[in-house]
């Protein structure tokens, strides 16, 4: 063969592996609003900076398969966004349902590899409908195939990780979404264990898709996914988004960015937000709008565990997480979902050197039965643990009530590297009311005798009761709190280490 | 024309409608205000517009995610 031919012939072969599944399917996608694999690649990507690896690897277990395997169903490679490098997997559901391989494992291993040990971020997506059939079929099929990367499903937090759920998420595409630091959900997608066909075959489940693994479920009541948008375009603006918040890996801190034309204005709204009545209960999203740098709030699950909020955010410039109770849920009262929430949210915001900002306007935990079957106490300690073992600087800011052991949770006492409390602020281990009845509980106590106890209760709750002992360090006004965090927020930088905490919860699980 | 559902963010009971049926309302106008764990909730305009539909009263029980009224916008 020539040189010519041979330069010829390797242009053939990739343009096969570039056409995918063929143009009907990609044809029936295109009819249905998706992106496909390529594509998916291409819209998120800074133009022509596109390296692939493994354009031409195939199926190797099939003989007859070697032909019908283009890139054997995952497209890898590296590519920069924002002028930053990261490593990219995308699942071509057009080959084989992206079905998992012996060959298109050892390619998402190795961008996943060359991503963790020279830095930079890894992006998923999501569309797989789980390990390839008959490949893996059978002891011979299992050994050969699984289980080959003892590392495949280790989650280090060396880079930051992030998922978009874009389709059928059945096998690997599940296993890495959940294993992601951020994760976005495109409706009509569907991520679950195993597929509802499988269900109905094997355990007798008549189940629709969408309550097995739809964007309901996984939004509201699993808290799997981050954020749910209508379309593959607005997934990976989504994904975009987060990325710029990130720094590229662990040991670095996270880019700086300009800080948008009236971000100063918000904070003469604080008063106008907060009601009076300390009955009354507000949205804390706005207050946190009115803090950050102006339209810089990216809030993380919104709707699920909705007693708190949780999302990244700038403040003069720099990334910061906010960790707030939200009165507009159960009054503030932290509940299991609420504490799972804050705990994934301080394990990725310690990893990637990112500051918490905790916003206190809650009257405790919900208690009773239905949080004690969900483990609560548990829950309860995975949060205030990541939060003591937090090494990112941590400021607290008092709005309204602190009571009890979400005083300490929400960064109460030294949880914080620095406490403020609003004058509005109210801190007592729980309601006079409650805790008379308590000391008071199996006995014919007269109520006279309830009133003393009571009066003994009373005691100063106030913003200055506090801070006269110092177990705070200022009392502010509520207009001035933008200014107060950024000052400490300079004031507390990790000089010592460039920035870079110790990441002492890396390895922790991402899902609690 | 577009609807806007307006829905409870909480269980709890309807304490106070603070608008009519017909009312203009601007994004962020005070609706109505419900009571939860001994709270009192506000129930905000999401969008601008008309209320073509009140489908609450004081008092009445209300569900998470139940729709409490309507905006036309």
């Amino acid at each position: 063969m020539s040189f010519d031919d041979m330069v010829e012939d390797l242009k053939a072969r990739e343009a096969h592996a570039r056409a995918m599944g063929g143009p009907d399917r990609l044809a029936r996608r295109e009819a249905q609003g998706l992106l496909n694999a390529r594509s998916r690649i291409e819209a998120l990507i800074d133009p022509d900076s596109w390296v692939e690896t493994g354009l031409l690897a195939v199926s190797s277990m099939m003989r007859e398969d070697r032909d019908r395997t283009p890139a054997d169903g995952k497209v890898a490679g590296f590519a920069k966004v924002g002028g930053r490098m990261v490593g990219i997997a995308s699942n071509d559901f057009t080959v084989k349902g992206a079905s998992s391989s012996a060959t298109n494992m050892k390619k998402i291993g190795h961008v996943k590899r060359v991503a963790t040990e020279r830095g930079f971020p890894m992006v998923f997506f999501g569309e797989s409908s789980g390990a390839r059939m008959p490949d893996n079929m059978g002891a011979k099929g299992m050994g050969s195939n699984l289980g080959q990367d003892p590392q495949q499903y280790v989650r280090t937090r060396q880079t930051p990780w992030a998922s978009a759920v874009l389709g059928q998420c059945y096998g690997s595409s599940a296993w890495y979404t959940c294993l992601s630091d951020f994760v976005v959900m495109r409706k009509g997608a569907i991520m679950a264990v195993a597929s509802p066909g499988l269900a109905s075959f094997a355990i007798g489940q008549e189940v629709e898709a969408e309550d097995l693994g739809g964007w309901k479920l996984h939004s509201e009541i699993s808290g799997l996914i981050d954020r749910v948008v209508e379309s593959d375009e607005e997934a990976i603006a989504e994904i975009k988004r987060f990325l710029s918040y990130m720094p590229s890996h662990c040991n670095e801190p996270p880019p700086r960015a300009p800080v948008p034309a009236g971000s100063d204005e918000g904070s003469s709204r604080i008063l106008d937000i907060l009601p009076e009545s300390r009955k009354r209960a507000y949205d804390v999203r706005k207050i946190i709008a009115c803090l950050a740098d102006l339209d810089s709030f990216f809030e993380f699950k919104p709707k699920f565990g909705r007693t708190a909020v949780t999302g990244l955010a700038r403040m003069d410039g720099r990334t910061v997480g906010f960790i707030a109770s939200n009165p507009m849920g159960k009054a503030g009262a932290l509940d299991v979902a609420g504490c799972e929430k804050a705990t994934r949210f301080t394990v990725m915001c310690d990893s990637f050197n990112i500051p918490l900002v905790l916003l206190v306007d809650t009257p405790g935990f919900v208690i009773g039965i239905e949080g004690e079957k969900q483990k609560a106490p548990g829950k309860i300690m995975n949060f205030m643990q990541a939060l003591q073992m937090c090494t990112v600087p941590k400021l607290s800011i008092i709005m309204r009530k602190s009571y009890g052991q979400a005083y300490l949770n929400m960064g109460g006492g030294r949880n914080s590297d620095d406490v403020a409390l609003w004058p509005t602020a109210e801190v007592s281990f729980m309601d006079a009311g409650f805790a008379t009845e308590i000391v008071t509980w199996g006995q014919q106590a007269s109520d006279e005798h309830k009133q003393e106890i009571r009066a003994g209760m009373e005691k100063d709750s106030s913003a200055y009761g506090l801070a006269e002992i110092y177990a705070a360090q200022a009392v502010i006004d509520p207009s001035q709190t933008r200014r107060y965090l950024i000052q400490q927020l300079e004031i507390h930088q990790m000089r010592l280490s460039g920035d870079v905490g110790a990441h002492r919860m890396a390895a922790w699980p991402t899902t609690f | 024309m577009a609807t806007t559902n307006v829905t409870s963010e909480v269980i709890g009971t309807v304490w106070k409608v603070e608008k009519a049926k017909g009312d203009a309302v601007e994004e962020g106008d005070l609706i109505m205000i419900l009571e939860s764990m001994k709270m009192e909730i506000p129930v905000e305009a999401p969008v601008t517009g008309t209320l073509s539909e009140i489908k609450v009263a004081p008092d009445d029980s209300v569900e998470e995610d139940q729709i409490l009224c309507l905006i036309e916008s």
